[in-house]
């Protein structure tokens, strides 16, 4: 970052210039980024800096909010079973359904990676249940699928397992919420997609006149240069799947059951926040939480230098 | 770089606009500024009210249709409506009560109204009584439903009692001949497992905190103590007692399962009775008519057992209308609470879709219009009204109701043991309690 | 894949897999000509019997007097504005972070990951209370608005599509004599096609099935959005009008597959036919 290195040497004219320059670059960036900052001054500081301070508070929404100090995190920690719980559900859920959903979606976006029109069919085909995402139907149709006469029990079945309980026991419970999760791939998918066609075809042909397989093509064409995608989605599908509500919400009927065993950590804050109006509580949940996520994040991003590959940046 | 100044401009702009708003918006907490009382004296007067209420699509259209008629007969009246399902409905309000922006009039629910009372959302009725809002032909235990601490919160909409709504075809399968008068809980027990004898289901459980409220109040307790601040029971033999029975007929196979019961929650179609191999459901009255709709073969009601019935039975009010205290008409509110109370016209229309209606007079003047299945309903309450008693202060909370609900799952999953779970009730569930 | 043999084993697995996907949304269209009553009777049964096509009049008939049509159309309003101002000020923003150095950069990407990170349900009290003062409740100013000040999402994805495209090719530009603005539009934008057309079908679907916005920020029933009015078919409470549900929300996934196919088809000739690369 030369640019914010101090200019003390040169002649004063050229400095002025130097000034001149910089400020017209930061006048410059901040045009194109303004629209940003000026929406998070308007519409985003003032609630995050108030939902900051409730956290320190007790308050139900009506009456004034009474300061309580550092009570709503050390309860968190001390005297809330339920919100561990909520923490052990969301970490698994994240450690099994990203990395799962992402896989399945880059795979599929492999094999559609070609323009024939049968395929354009089949990407609208993939991409569908990700369209119905949140609605009634799926949760029927989820709840159905998974239930001891459904479609799932009858194939484990086949190989004597079973019937599964997955409503009974938690830990199915939790795993038929990343199967959903699995299953509406379809965001990562077009992401993936749209990155595959940025990889230019000719970088194949060559690969491949030197003789390349697919694996050597894959390990040294695909994934470098799909590298800042993955990256995106690695990051994007951390971050929503630790917010993940819906599924939670539309499975459960909003219990987080059986047992708590889908009492995703959004979930829970969702009803401290608006079923039992502990906005206080439900605040710091927010704020610990930003905490796990921006941790997680920073982790990724640190350890992204190492592995993605920037055109922009000199091929590092 | 053409787009720069005009960029520039359009935030210093909006910078202004907003800087206006930043300072203000830090009374989000504060609650309630005063009220703005006031208002229509004079009946003439154009008034704009907002009123607004959960459910589905059915309700909306006939309160629609209701609030039409209200404002062609008082035509200085114009009411805007607001409603949504029953999550979202206080989705809205929360946001809407911290902003100071309620409606005039809001549809509030047993489970709310202490919170949004309590905390000075709502305006005391108790002035508006037989002055805007007749109430002369409402039976006095159904009126003090809406009224906490001496405030009365909420005129009741309608009212509702427990039972049992069953089919009376499968209960002779299990050959029982009927539900026999007055009967007890040992006698449910004993006719659950004939049911389960003859392949059926009895029910499918009942909800934990109304069912455990009524049988406490059967032994002369209540779950919450008349000011909500504790528990109202002391001793957890009760507890043990009902979820023991609860959890017991579930593991002798009269009930379905935790996972099964779990698996169909909140739809009705995929429930025991709509499939024909379960006798009966353990629900408010008002939920009648939709069931046997979906069951679509002949039921019947029948009263909650014994011992104790006529003390721990009461009428519950289905949902009130409250006005709310930051109103500029609660006059002219009160008004159209007393037109959707009293007039004929009106509940000809309603026809106890919110409950059987409260006054004695609009009841009288329904009966020829009702469905089979209304009409049982309405027979049912009146049967039942005489045995009632005075409602517990509807002093409940959310939490407790989770709690409660959570540890009756994780027992009829055999997961806790009924005294574990009792003394794990009462240290939570004070804590909440002490705590609000 | 090019090679013959093959072809059959690719669509076998991809058809295959391609039945999977669709079952529920079958499910779905098949429920909507069925009785209500019999949606879950029936449930394991794919094909109605008998074909009911009542659903669809009365599901369209709506609630209260509004057709759904008016649903349908507050909910196309609310879409298409949000998703061009999305679309437009995040490529701009991401153009802004990619392509330009100044003070704050990294404080300011900082920021703008943390506003992902933070649960919506804690700030949309005080942030109601913003609109309010604004003056700006019952109207779809809240919904839309915000939309025109860069998405995170679409920001951070069009940053990561900006950074695989070389360098070298702004500094050519900038000899031309191009100015940034120049560069962004003439150079850059045409490159990011594809995420630009990933973020609109994401906007388009998010504002579509967006709930919470509506049902906070909007009062009037004529205002209502095709979220809501699918949501009003339904009762915890009592017996839910199941095949109209089922119906519209077999209405309402139409112009979200209508935008899937017209921006996919951007996404996969972007780059290939434009040809600017290598």
């Amino acid at each position: 970052m030369s640019l914010e290195r101090p200019l003390n040497q040169g002649m004063p004219v050229i400095r002025k210039k130097m000034l001149n320059k910089r400020l017209k670059q930061n006048l410059t960036g901040y045009a194109f980024i303004g629209p940003f900052v000026i929406g998070f001054l308007s519409f985003t500081l003032i609630p995050m800096i108030v939902s900051l301070y409730l956290s320190f508070t007790k308050y139900n929404l009506f009456a004034s909010p009474t300061w309580v100090g550092l009570d709503n995190y050390i309860k968190m920690f001390t005297n809330d079973p339920k919100y561990l719980q909520s923490l052990k559900v969301t970490f698994t859920y994240v450690f099994l359904g990203v990395p799962l959903r992402l896989m399945f979606a880059l795979f599929v976006a492999m094999i559609l990676n070609t323009s024939s029109r049968a395929v354009g069919a089949y990407r609208t085909i993939y991409y569908l249940p990700s369209i119905i995402g949140g609605s009634v139907a799926v949760s029927i149709m989820w709840r159905n699928i998974f239930s001891d006469t459904g479609i799932i029990n009858g194939f484990l079945g086949l190989f004597g397992i079973g019937p599964v309980s997955w409503f009974g026991d938690p830990q199915a419970a939790l795993f038929m919420l990343i199967t959903l999760s699995v299953w509406q791939f379809g965001s990562s998918m077009l992401i993936f997609l749209a990155g595959l066609k940025n990889i230019p075809g000719e970088m194949y042909e060559a690969a491949s006149v030197d003789g390349a397989g697919f694996f050597r093509k894959f390990f040294k064409i695909t994934l470098p240069l799909l590298s800042s995608v993955i990256l995106f989605n690695l990051v994007m599908q951390t971050i929503s799947a630790f917010m993940t509500f819906v599924p939670a919400y539309i499975i459960s009927k909003g219990e987080g059951g059986p047992m708590d065993g889908t009492m995703l950590y959004s979930l829970y804050l969702f009803r401290q926040a608006f079923m039992f109006n502990n906005m206080g509580y439900a605040s710091a949940m927010a704020w610990v939480m930003l905490l796990i996520v921006g941790i997680m994040t920073g982790i990724l991003f640190k350890t992204s230098r190492s592995w993605v590959f920037y055109e922009s940046e000199g091929g590092k | 770089m053409k787009k720069k100044p005009a960029l520039l401009a359009a935030a210093l702009l909006l910078v202004t606009v907003l800087s206006g708003c930043g300072g203000k918006s830090e009374n989000t907490g504060a609650s309630t500024a005063p009220a703005n009382t006031g208002g229509s004296g004079n009946s003439n007067k154009e008034v704009t009210l907002r009123i607004a209420w959960w459910g589905s699509d059915n309700r909306h259209t006939y309160t629609q249709q209701i609030i039409d008629m209200y404002e062609e007969q008082n035509p200085n009246v114009k009411i805007e409506a607001e409603y949504a399902s029953f999550d979202d409905y206080w989705k809205k309000l929360a946001p809407q009560a911290a902003a100071n922006r309620l409606p005039d009039i809001i549809q509030m629910d047993i489970s709310y109204i202490n919170q949004y009372g309590s905390n000075g959302q709502l305006e005391d009725l108790a002035p508006y009584l037989n002055n805007q809002i007749q109430v002369g032909d409402v039976n006095e235990n159904v009126l003090s439903t809406g009224n906490i601490e001496g405030k009365q919160y909420g005129i009741p909409m309608g009212v509702n009692v427990l039972g049992l709504n069953y089919d009376p075809a499968l209960l002779k399968k299990a050959g029982v001949d009927s539900i026999p008068e007055n009967w007890t809980w040992d006698q449910y027990k004993e006719i659950a497992l004939k049911a389960r004898d003859a392949g059926l289901f009895m029910d499918g459980s009942m909800t934990a905190d109304v069912f455990f409220n009524y049988y406490l109040r059967s032994n002369g307790f209540s779950l919450y103590n008349n000011d909500g601040s504790a528990l109202g029971y002391e001793d957890d033999n009760l507890f043990v007692e009902f979820f023991g029975m609860l959890s017991g007929l579930i593991e002798e196979g009269a009930v379905p399962t935790q996972d099964k019961l779990s698996q169909n929650k909140g739809v009705i179609e995929e429930s025991d009775i709509v499939k024909g191999t379960g006798i009966g459901v353990w629900q408010w009255s008002n939920q009648y008519v939709s069931l046997q709709k979906a069951v679509n073969r002949p039921m019947a009601l029948a009263p909650m057992p014994g011992p104790g019935m006529e003390k721990g039975l009461y009428m519950q009010p289905s949902m009130y209308w409250s006005i709310t205290s930051n109103s500029a008409a609660k006059e002219e509110a009160a008004k159209f609470i007393d037109f959707w109370t009293n007039s004929e016209e009106a509940n000809l229309i309603i026809k106890g879709e919110r409950g059987v209606p409260i006054s004695n007079k609009i009841k009288e003047a329904l009966g020829g219009s009702l469905s089979e299945a209304e009409k049982q309903v309405f027979e049912f309450v009146a049967e039942m009204e005489p045995k009632t008693s005075p409602m517990s202060p509807p002093v409940g909370s959310p939490e407790v109701v989770a709690l409660l609900t959570d540890l009756a799952e994780q027992l009829n999953f055999g997961k806790i043991e009924p005294d574990a779970a009792a003394a794990q009730f009462r240290t939570e569930a004070n804590a909440i309690l002490a705590n609000r | 894949m090019r090679n013959k043999l093959k072809w059959p084993v690719y669509h076998i697995l991809i058809g295959g897999l391609a039945i999977v996907m669709l079952y529920p949304i079958l499910w779905m269209i098949m429920s909507s000509f069925k009785e209500s009553r019999l949606v879950f009777a029936t449930a394991r049964q794919l094909i109605p019997d008998p074909w009911v096509w009542g659903n669809y009049s009365q599901g369209w008939e709506g609630i209260a007097g509004y057709s759904f049509g008016v649903f349908i159309k507050n909910s196309l309003v609310i879409v298409i504005i949000a998703t061009i101002g999305a679309v437009l000020s995040s490529s701009l923003v991401a153009f802004g972070f990619a392509r330009n150095k100044f003070v704050g950069h990294g404080l300011w990407f900082g920021i703008m990951m943390m506003t992902l990170m933070l649960p919506a349900d804690v700030v949309l009290v005080p942030q109601y209370v913003i609109y309010t003062k604004l003056g700006w409740l019952d109207s779809i100013r809240p919904i839309v608005v915000p939309q025109f000040f860069g998405v995170p999402f679409f920001i951070f994805l069009m940053l990561q599509f900006i950074r695989t495209i070389p360098q070298e090719l702004d500094e050519a530009a900038t000899i031309d004599g191009c100015g940034k603005f120049r560069l962004y539009y003439n150079i850059i934008l045409p490159l990011i096609r594809p995420s630009m057309a990933t973020a609109a079908i994401f906007s388009f679907y998010w504002r579509w099935e967006d709930l919470l916005g509506p049902v906070l920020y909007l009062n009037s029933p004529a205002k209502y959005t095709v979220s809501m009015g699918l949501k009003m078919f339904l009762d915890s409470e009592s017996v839910s009008n199941w095949g109209p549900m089922f119906a519209m929300s077999v209405i309402s996934l139409v112009p979200v597959m209508i935008i899937f196919f017209i921006f996919q088809k951007q996404i996969v000739e972007g780059i290939s036919t434009s040809g600017l690369k290598g």
